[in-house]
């Protein structure tokens, strides 16, 4: 109570002989979130402008006679005729692990009904990207736990890597699986006391989603036990275009936070196929000359300014990553159009999402053949190299294979091999969602794929024999899993263990 | 809606003969009228509505516009006139007006620019302050 009387006493000492200098404009027009406002002759580009009732808007055009000014949030009570004032500030959202575990809108205001987000700290929402001598070269995993990318389209931390599809494949379920992952690792690694371990934070921006989607991805991380790891940035479908646009930038001024403080984050963008249309919306209203499908020229611009923030910085500055996944969805399987294509580019790979893979029962349905990891590979654990380094081949030689094989039924001996092997590694790779694995599990599964060990099983049987091994080896072998987390290769010791391992489980799984 | 470039640019060029060393001139400015008024360009009422709106925008650039709550001298109003012609470069004009809802002291337009040191703008902000 003390501290407000001082706070007011300060003020009106304060009153004495100051003038408060500001810049002023009127509104014109406003329509559809966006004023057009005469006057604010000293308004910066981005600068975040001030209306009555407190609204806050952006000021996007400077044109000669007029700035066009986008309005965050509620609009209705603004009309023409109404002051708009230059605050001289770049719009900035809170950041910090008070933010862990909470929901917040583009502004970074809380939406979850927890109270206010205990934060001192705030960061502009636009930045540009860390240069070339900040960076440093992508060497450390970010295991997803999903099986079929981490062993053949690994993600390295640091990294941008596209997930693609069309809808209802499950972009965003890998996605929340990825989450997952890392708050496992943490769990464990944080509980372990190992001094170096390094804890990845999440960040999930919805952009677009329908609240009904939302909802049910936050149920998902709160079940998992993941939450406390993660910030949800939301601006959903009922939003603003303005806040839409936004949300992206929100997210990586939160996660950059992390990655200058010397910690790890991974950011979700889910999706950037309507971040883009969201930026169209406000790009015409704003009456930008339009582009290819009424895109402005620059939404190339708009997506490499956000995913170059996405970065591993070296010890001088932060010797923290920000690992991105963004999610585009494409229409009847079209990855040539403009969004797509533009955010392939710009990414460091792309986990492809078949529809038909998907209706197949194939799930993850990741197309092997249309995937890549440009430098993820460098991050994989070597044990995991070991065991998988031929994986992604036989794959695609099985999916060629199989395409010629519905021709004939005269197949020779390898041919029949290869397929049958194909069709075992193909059902090794299935994965319930929301059940991502440790990579020492995902270690000791594939071992057994490469030396053979699933041949003699009937392939209707893989995936209950992949669940009765991991069992064996949580159960009874878990000291070998230990060992695989620990040592991070399969040497002579581990190989003769898993054979061990293996010839014990075998008889009791036939 | 949308205003015509042309009509715009027309304007600007009746604007800008309407300045003597970069100041707007009233009697270049009637002059400019009656020469319009003999002959009418095109879309005659838009370029005077144009024309207006950027006549009105120089004009306020160029005074200022003081309001106050109680009585203010002429000293005080010589020395804003002075220290804003300084600031801005041009020779500003004072013009006052009596606005009580500021409770004390003054508020100053120059164009877009706002000097406010009156009560009411300290204790808005204030308000701001502590919400």
């Amino acid at each position: 109570m003390s501290s407000v009387i001082e706070q007011i006493e300060q003020q009106i000492a304060n009153l004495q002989a100051k003038t408060v200098q500001s810049n002023t404009g009127k509104i014109v027009t406003i329509a559809d979130g966006v004023a057009k406002i005469d006057g604010l002759s000293q308004a910066m580009y981005n600068e975040m402008i001030e209306f009555p009732g407190g609204t806050i808007g952006i000021a996007l055009n400077l044109e000669e006679d007029f700035v066009g000014v986008v309005i965050l949030g509620e609009s209705t009570h603004l009309k023409a005729g109404d002051e708009a004032k230059c605050t001289g500030q770049l719009l900035s959202v809170p950041v910090g692990k008070g933010l862990l575990g909470r929901v917040v809108d583009a502004l970074g205001k809380p939406v979850d009904g927890k109270g206010p987000i205990e934060s001192t700290e705030t960061n502009p929402v636009e930045k540009i990207a860390p240069g070339i001598i900040e960076r440093k070269s992508v060497d450390q995993p970010l295991a997803t736990g999903i099986m079929a990318i981490d062993s053949m389209i690994p993600i390295g931390r640091g990294q941008r890597e596209l997930i693609i599809g069309d809808r209802g494949t499950g972009k965003t379920t890998i996605a929340i699986d990825t989450i997952i992952n890392q708050a496992k690792i943490n769990d464990v690694g944080l509980a372990s006391g190992d001094p170096d371990f390094r804890p990845v934070y999440s960040v999930y921006v919805a952009v677009g989603q329908k609240n009904s989607n939302i909802a049910r991805t936050l149920g998902v991380l709160e079940a998992a036990d993941a939450l406390k790891y993660t910030i949800l940035v939301v601006a959903g479908a009922a939003d603003a275009a303005a806040d839409q646009y936004l949300a992206p930038y929100s997210g990586v001024a939160m996660a950059e936070w992390f990655m200058s403080n010397g910690m790890d984050a991974l950011i979700v963008y889910d999706d950037l196929s309507k971040h883009a249309a969201a930026y169209r919306q406000m790009s015409l209203v704003l009456k930008r000359p339009s582009g290819r499908e009424a895109y402005p020229g620059d939404v190339f611009y708009l997506h490499s300014r956000l995913l170059e923030r996405s970065a591993r910085v070296n010890e001088d500055n932060g010797n923290g990553s920000i690992t991105a996944l963004p999610i585009i969805e494409t229409l009847a399987g079209d990855l040539s159009a403009y969004i797509p294509t533009n955010v392939i580019s710009i990414t460091d790979g792309q986990i492809f999402l078949e529809t038909d893979l998907f209706n197949q029962g194939i799930r993850p349905a990741v197309s092997v053949g249309l995937s890549v990891s440009r430098v993820g590979s460098a991050a994989q654990i070597k044990a995991t190299k070991q065991v998988a380094g031929k994986i992604k081949l036989e794959l695609a030689q099985f999916r060629e294979l199989a395409a010629f094989a519905q021709f004939g039924s005269d197949l020779d001996a390898k041919t029949k091999a290869q397929l049958d092997r194909g069709a075992r590694i193909v059902e090794l790779f299935k994965q319930p969602a929301f059940n991502p694995l440790p990579i020492e599990e995902q270690v000791a599964v594939l071992w057994g794929i490469q030396n053979n060990y699933y041949d003699d099983i009937d392939v209707s049987k893989i995936v209950a024999a992949a669940g009765s091994i991991r069992e064996f080896f949580t159960t009874r072998k878990e000291f070998l899993l230990v060992s695989i987390r620990e040592k991070a290769k399969i040497d002579d010791e581990l190989q003769a263990e898993l054979k061990k391992a293996y010839d014990e489980w075998k008889p009791s799984f036939a | 809606m949308t205003r015509d470039k042309q009509i715009i640019n027309y304007a600007k060029g009746l604007l800008k003969i309407s300045l003597e060393d970069g100041q707007f001139s009233e009697e270049r400015a009637a002059a400019v009228l009656q020469s319009l008024e003999k002959n009418p360009p095109r879309n005659y009422a838009s370029v005077l509505k144009e024309y207006l709106k950027l006549v009105q925008r120089e004009v306020a650039n160029s005074t200022a516009a003081v309001e106050h709550a109680g009585e203010i001298g002429d000293s005080a109003l010589e020395a804003i006139r002075s220290k804003f012609s300084a600031h801005y470069g041009r020779n500003i004009s004072v013009t006052t007006s009596q606005n009580d809802s500021l409770i004390a002291g003054i508020r100053v337009r120059v164009g877009c620019d706002v000097y406010d040191s009156s009560v009411a703008g300290a204790l808005k902000e204030l308000e701001a302050t502590l919400s």
